[in-house]
C-alpha cells in the first residue's frame, strides 16, 4: 500500500462510518483504477490533479454526508471478522465520552500522578539504575582513606598511601588519584576560571576512556617539575577552540602559566566537577605523607568482590601502619563508585520514588472506587448483556478495555506533562552530580507503559472480577434499589480506607519533612548572612610569587572595598561557610600526653582578616577579635578559636583567653598560637551538619605562599548586597584586570543554596500529600454519595417513622468516620514504621513526633466529616414520601 | 433533478451497473463533463438507493467477469424510471419554451 491510498483510507474515515463499511474499498479501487489512467495518459501532473481532486472530492462530499444522516440514530457496526477487542474498544470510547465530566476527572486524575511518576523517575533512574557513563562501570571502585578517631568518614588519600597501594596491590586492573583545581585563564580583556582535575597516571585508563584528540599524558609527564602539558575537555575544547582539529601543540595559559595541549578528553569524564581541562600529578610520594588531599577511583579485576578489594588493600597498607600510624588512625575505604557520589541522593530518591508511588495508588483506588461504584449502576445493563448470551468473561473483558483505554490516555497525558516536570524536580536540588544523566530515553517510555499496564489492572481489575463472579440473572430482577451487593461495598469500603491509610502515609511523611526543613530555618548559622557580598579570589604564583606580593595585594583590596560607598565591614578568609574545609591538629601548651584511643576530631583550620568577623556578624563570646596589623612586629600569633575547641584543649578552663597551643606538626616548638578570642563558629557544614572544633588565624602572621592561595572576599552594607557587586568587580579590575572573581553570591544565596536539596523535596513530599489528600476527600465523597443513593428508600423509611434530619446527618457521617478511623489504625503505624527511611533528613526532628501523628489523624478525621456532609445533607434532604415511591 | 442524479438513473436506465461502470458511462454522456468522483459517486448511489429510485444488487448479473462481480451492482427501479420520465419530460418543457421565447426575442 502506498502512501496516497493510506492517507485516501485516513481520509474516508471523515464519511460516516455506513457509507465507508459499504463502499468504502469500491472508493479505493475507483481512485486506483483513476491514478493508473491517469499515469498512463498525462504522466505526473495529471496524477498529482487526480489526487487533489479525489481528496478535495472527499472533503466536499463529508460535509453534505453527515448532515444528510442528521438526527439519525448511528448504525451498528458491520459484522466482520474482527478482533473482539476493536468493538470492546469502540464500546469504551462510547460510553467514556458520554460522562465527559466524570471521564475528564478519572483522566486528569490519573494524568497527574503518571507526570508525577514520569518526572520523579528520572531521579530515582539515575540515583538509582542508570550505569555510570563509562565501560564496564560495575568494576568501578571510589577509593578514599577513613579516620574515625578523626571523626572524618572521608580524609581523602594521601599520595604516598596511593602509590603504594597502586604498586603492592593485586586485585586491581588499576587505580588513580585526583583532586580538583581551578585556574584562571584571561584572554586579554575578559578573565574567567576554569574547573579542572590534577589527574595520576592511569586515570583514563582506570575510567576506560581514550582521548578524542591526541593522547594522554605519558609517565615521565607525571614526575616533579615536569612538563607543562594540560589535556581539554571535551566543553572546553567547543567553547574556546571551536573544536579545531588544529589545538594539539597549541599553548592555553592556566594562571598565567603557559601550558602545552597533548590531547582532548571525550565528553562525560566528569567524576563529580567539572571537567574542563586535566593536568598531571607532578608529585614525590615520598614528600607527600601527611596531606589527605585526594580522591581516588579503582577498576577491580573481573570478578574481584568489593570485600576481596578491601583485604587486599588492607594488607598493603600493614607495611604505612607498622611504619608511620601504629595505633591504625588512617585506614582504606572502597565503595561502589555510585555510592560515593549519590549517597545524599539515595534518600531523596527513595522518599520521593516512595512518595510518588503512594500518590499513583491511591489515584488507582479512587478511580477503581468511581468505576467501581459507576459499574453497580450499569449492573442491569451487564445483566442484559450477559442473559442476551455474552459470556461474563466478555464483560468483564469489556470492563478491562475501558480501564485500559483512560490509563493510556492519561499516560500520554501525564508522560508529556511529566517530561516537562523534569526540571522541576531537580532545578532545586543544584549539587546533583553532572554525569547523573537526567535525560527521558527509551527507559523511561518502558516505565511509563508499564504505569499504564498496572494502573489498567489495579483500576480496571476490581469491577471486572465483581462482575465474573455475580449472579447476574439476579439483577436483572432487583432491578437497581437492591444493586450493590454486600461484596461490592466491601470493596468500595475497603479501596476507601486503603486510600486514607496511604494518605496518612503521606501526610506523615510530608508533614515531617516539612518540620524539619522548618526547624533547620530556625536554626542559627552563626553568622549574620542579610546585607553581606561574597566572592573568591586565587592570586597566580607566577604574578604573586610569594606571600608579601599577595598579602599586599589583599590588604590593599580590603581597605579600597571598606571603602566604598555603603560598605560597612570588609574582610577576608580562606574558606567562607558552606566552601572549603581543611583540617589540621593541634596540641594545648603543656597538655598532657593523650591515650592513642581517644577521639581526636580534626580542626576546621582557617586564616582571616580583622574585620572579617565584624562583616560576618560573627557572635563573640569572649575576648576580642584580631586587630588590624596584629602581631606582624612583636611576633604574637593571634588565635581566635570557637567554643569547642576550647572545650577540647582546655576542658577544665572556663576562659582560655591568653592560652597557647601550637599546631602538632611543629617539631620547632616556636611558632606557638596565643588565643585573643572565643566565638560562637558558624555552621560551617550547613545547617543540618554538627559543627566541629575551629580556629581562625590572623592573616598579618601568614607568610608561606600556598596558604594565600584562594580567598573569600565578604563586604557587609546596610542596603542591598547585590548592589555592592559591580563596585567590587570594578575594584578588582583596578588592581589586576587579568583577575577574575568566581563564587560571586551573597552570603544569604549561600545559606539558601545550602538548603536547596532539602526545601525540594519538603515542597514535593508536602505536594504529594496534598494530592492524596485530595483524593481521599473525592474518595470518601464517592462512596457516601453512592451509599446515600443506594439507602434513599431505607432513609426515607426511618424518616416517615420519624426520624429527625440530624439524626439521618447523623447516621451518614458516622459511616464516613468509621471509613477514616479504619484506615487512620492501618495508616499511622505505617507511617510510624516508613518515617525510618526519613531518619536522615530529619533534623531537630524525631520521626516519632506526636505532634505530627496527632495532626495527620485530626486532619483526615475532618476530611472524613468534610466529605461526609455533602452526602449526608442530601440524604437528610430525602423526602419521607420516597418510601411510599417506587424508590428510585 | 439534481444534475448527477439525473445522468446516474440515465445510466442505469440503459442496463444494470457497478459504482465504475456507471462513472465512466456518465463521463460518456455528458462528453467528458461530468466526473463523477467516488465519494460523490458512492454518496451519491446511497442516496438514490435511500429515495428508493435505485436499488443495489444482492448479486452481480450472470456473466459478469471476476473483477466487476466483486463490486455491488445497481438496477433502477419503477420510481425511479417514473422519476427519470418526468425529469425528462420537465426538460423537454423548458427547452420548449425557453426557444420559443429566445426565437421571440430574435423576431422582435
Amino acid at each position: 500500500m502506498n502512501l496516497t491510498t493510506l492517507l485516501y483510507r485516513v481520509a474516508l474515515r471523515s464519511l460516516p462510518r455506513s457509507l465507508v463499511d459499504d463502499y468504502g474499498d469500491e472508493m479505493e479501487e475507483l481512485l486506483h483504477r483513476e491514478l493508473r489512467r491517469a499515469r498512463d495518459t498525462g504522466g505526473v501532473l495529471a496524477v498529482a490533479v487526480t489526487v487533489v481532486t479525489a481528496f478535495a472530492d472527499v472533503a466536499r462530499r463529508a460535509a453534505y454526508e453527515h448532515w444528510r444522516r442528521r438526527g439519525r440514530p448511528r448504525t451498528q457496526p458491520k459484522r466482520k471478522h474482527m478482533p473482539s477487542f476493536v468493538p470492546d474498544l469502540r464500546f469504551a470510547i462510547r460510553s467514556s465520552t458520554r460522562q465527559v465530566g466524570a471521564t475528564a476527572l478519572i483522566v486528569g486524575t490519573l494524568a497527574l500522578a503518571v507526570a508525577a511518576n514520569t518526572a520523579v523517575f528520572a531521579l530515582v533512574d539515575a540515583v538509582f539504575f542508570r550505569p555510570l557513563p563509562y565501560p564496564q562501570a560495575s568494576r568501578l571502585a571510589d577509593l578514599n582513606e577513613q579516620a574515625p578517631k578523626w571523626n572524618l568518614e572521608f580524609v581523602g588519600i594521601t599520595y604516598y598511601d596511593f602509590d603504594q597501594w597502586q604498586r603492592n596491590a593485586r586485585v586491581f586492573d588499576g587505580m588513580a588519584v585526583w583532586d580538583g583545581i581551578s585556574e584562571n585563564v584571561s584572554n586579554g580583556s575578559t578573565a574567567s576560571r576554569l574547573e579542572g582535575q590534577q589527574v595520576s597516571y592511569a586515570m583514563a585508563g582506570v575510567l576506560g576512556i581514550t582521548p578524542v584528540l591526541g593522547r594522554t599524558f605519558t609517565k615521565d609527564e607525571y614526575v616533579v617539575h615536569g612538563p607543562n602539558v594540560v589535556m581539554l575537555g571535551y566543553g572546553l575544547w567547543q567553547s574556546r577552540f571551536a573544536g579545531a582539529r588544529d589545538v594539539i601543540g597549541k599553548t592555553l595559559r592556566l594562571n598565567s602559566v603557559p601550558y602545552t595541549i597533548v590531547g582532548v578528553l571525550p565528553r562525560n569524564v566528569t567524576l563529580t566537577e567539572p571537567t574542563e581541562f586535566w593536568l598531571p600529578l607532578q608529585l614525590d610520594p615520598q614528600n607527600e605523607r601527611g596531606n589527605y588531599s585526594y580522591e581516588g577511583v579503582a577498576r577491580l579485576k573481573p570478578g574481584v568482590t568489593l570485600e576481596q578489594a578491601r583485604r587486599d588493600l588492607f594488607r598493603v597498607q600493614e607495611p604505612i601502619w607498622r611504619q608511620f600510624d601504629s595505633t591504625r588512625t588512617v585506614s582504606p575505604r572502597i565503595m561502589p563508585l555510585r555510592d560515593r557520589f549519590v549517597a545524599d541522593y539515595k534518600t531523596i530518591g527513595a522518599a520521593l520514588g516512595i512518595g510518588v508511588i503512594l500518590v499513583l495508588v491511591i489515584a488507582c483506588a479512587n478511580i477503581a472506587g468511581a468505576m467501581l461504584a459507576r459499574s453497580i449502576f450499569r449492573r442491569r445493563e451487564m445483566g442484559i448483556r450477559v442473559a442476551l448470551g455474552a459470556s461474563k468473561w466478555r464483560v468483564a473483558r469489556q470492563l478491562l478495555t475501558e480501564a485500559l483505554l483512560l490509563s493510556v490516555v492519561a499516560s500520554v497525558i501525564g508522560t508529556v506533562v511529566g517530561r516537562l516536570a523534569i526540571g522541576l524536580v531537580t532545578s532545586g536540588i543544584s549539587d546533583i552530580p553532572p554525569w547523573l544523566s537526567l535525560a527521558v530515553d527509551t527507559r523511561a517510555v518502558v516505565f511509563s507503559a508499564l504505569i499504564v499496564a498496572v494502573t489498567a489492572l489495579l483500576f480496571g481489575l476490581a469491577p471486572a472480577l465483581q462482575f465474573h463472579q455475580q449472579d447476574l440473572t439476579s439483577s436483572l430482577v432487583g432491578g437497581t434499589r437492591t444493586a450493590g451487593s454486600v461484596p461490592q461495598r466491601r470493596m468500595l469500603n475497603a479501596l476507601v480506607v486503603a486510600e486514607i491509610a496511604l494518605a496518612a502515609v503521606l501526610l506523615a511523611g510530608g508533614g515531617l519533612i516539612v518540620r524539619a526543613y522548618a526547624n533547620l530555618r530556625d536554626v542559627d548559622p552563626g553568622f549574620q548572612p542579610d546585607g553581606v557580598a561574597s566572592f573568591s579570589l586565587s592570586l597566580p604564583n607566577a604574578k604573586y610569587p610569594d606571600g608579601r606580593y599577595k598579602r599586599r595585594f589583599y590588604d590593599r583590596l580590603v581597605e579600597r572595598i571598606q571603602h566604598l560607598p555603603g560598605v560597612t565591614h570588609a574582610g577576608i578568609v580562606t574558606c567562607a561557610p558552606f566552601s572549603c574545609h581543611w583540617g589540621s591538629f593541634y596540641t594545648a601548651e603543656g597538655a598532657a600526653p593523650t591515650s592513642t584511643n581517644a577521639e581526636d576530631p580534626v580542626v576546621l583550620t582557617r586564616i582571616a582578616s580583622a574585620d572579617y568577623f565584624a562583616a560576618m556578624g560573627i557572635k563573640l563570646l569572649r575576648g576580642r577579635f584580631f586587630m588590624p596589623n596584629e602581631g606582624s612586629h612583636t611576633g604574637l600569633r593571634p588565635a581566635v578559636i570557637n567554643d569547642l575547641l576550647a572545650k577540647r584543649l582546655w576542658p577544665n578552663v572556663d576562659d582560655p583567653v591568653g592560652k597557647r597551643f601550637i599546631f602538632r606538626g611543629d617539631t620547632s616548638q616556636r611558632d606557638w598560637l596565643t588565643v585573643v578570642g572565643v566565638v560562637k563558629d558558624v555552621r560551617h557544614y550547613g545547617l543540618a551538619q554538627p559543627m566541629r572544633p575551629g580556629m581562625y588565624m590572623s592573616t598579618t602572621v601568614i607568610d608561606s605562599a600556598n596558604d594565600f592561595d584562594r580567598f573569600a572576599v565578604v563586604a557587609k552594607t546596610a542596603g542591598d548586597p547585590t548592589s555592592l557587586f559591580p563596585a567590587l568587580r570594578a575594584t578588582v579590575r583596578e588592581l589586576d584586570p587579568e583577575l577574575p572573581l568566581y563564587n560571586v553570591k551573597t552570603m544569604r544565596a549561600a545559606l539558601e543554596e545550602s538548603m536547596a536539596s532539602r526545601r525540594a523535596i519538603a515542597l514535593w513530599l508536602s505536594a504529594f500529600a496534598a494530592i492524596a489528600l485530595a483524593l481521599a476527600i473525592g474518595g470518601i465523597y464517592a462512596v457516601l454519595s453512592y451509599v446515600v443513593g443506594r439507602r434513599r428508600h431505607e432513609i426515607g423509611i426511618r424518616m416517615a417513622l420519624g426520624a429527625q434530619r440530624g439524626q439521618v446527618l447523623a447516621l451518614v457521617v458516622r459511616q464516613g468516620l468509621r471509613l477514616v478511623s479504619i484506615g487512620l489504625i492501618l495508616g499511622v503505624p505505617a507511617a510510624y514504621l516508613g518515617s525510618r527511611l526519613l531518619s536522615s533528613l530529619l533534623v531537630g526532628i524525631s520521626g516519632r513526633d506526636p505532634l505530627i501523628y496527632v495532626g495527620v489523624i485530626l486532619v483526615l478525621l475532618a476530611t472524613g466529616v468534610l466529605a461526609a456532609l455533602v452526602p449526608a445533607r442530601r440524604a437528610a434532604r430525602v423526602a419521607p414520601s420516597i418510601a411510599l415511591g417506587e424508590g428510585n | 433533478m439534481r444534475r448527477h442524479w439525473f445522468y446516474i438513473l440515465l445510466s442505469l436506465a440503459e442496463r444494470d451497473r457497478h459504482g465504475s461502470g456507471i462513472m465512466r458511462d456518465v463521463l460518456e454522456l455528458t462528453d467528458g463533463e461530468l466526473k463523477l468522483w467516488p465519494v460523490t459517486l458512492y454518496g451519491t448511489l446511497e442516496e438514490l438507493a435511500e429515495q428508493g429510485l435505485i436499488r443495489a444488487l444482492d448479486h452481480a448479473p450472470a456473466g459478469t467477469e471476476n473483477d466487476s462481480a466483486r463490486n455491488r451492482w445497481f438496477r433502477i427501479t419503477a420510481a425511479g424510471k417514473r422519476s427519470l420520465a418526468a425529469e425528462v419530460t420537465r426538460l423537454e418543457t423548458t427547452v420548449r419554451v425557453a426557444t420559443r421565447r429566445l426565437a421571440r426575442g430574435d423576431a422582435s
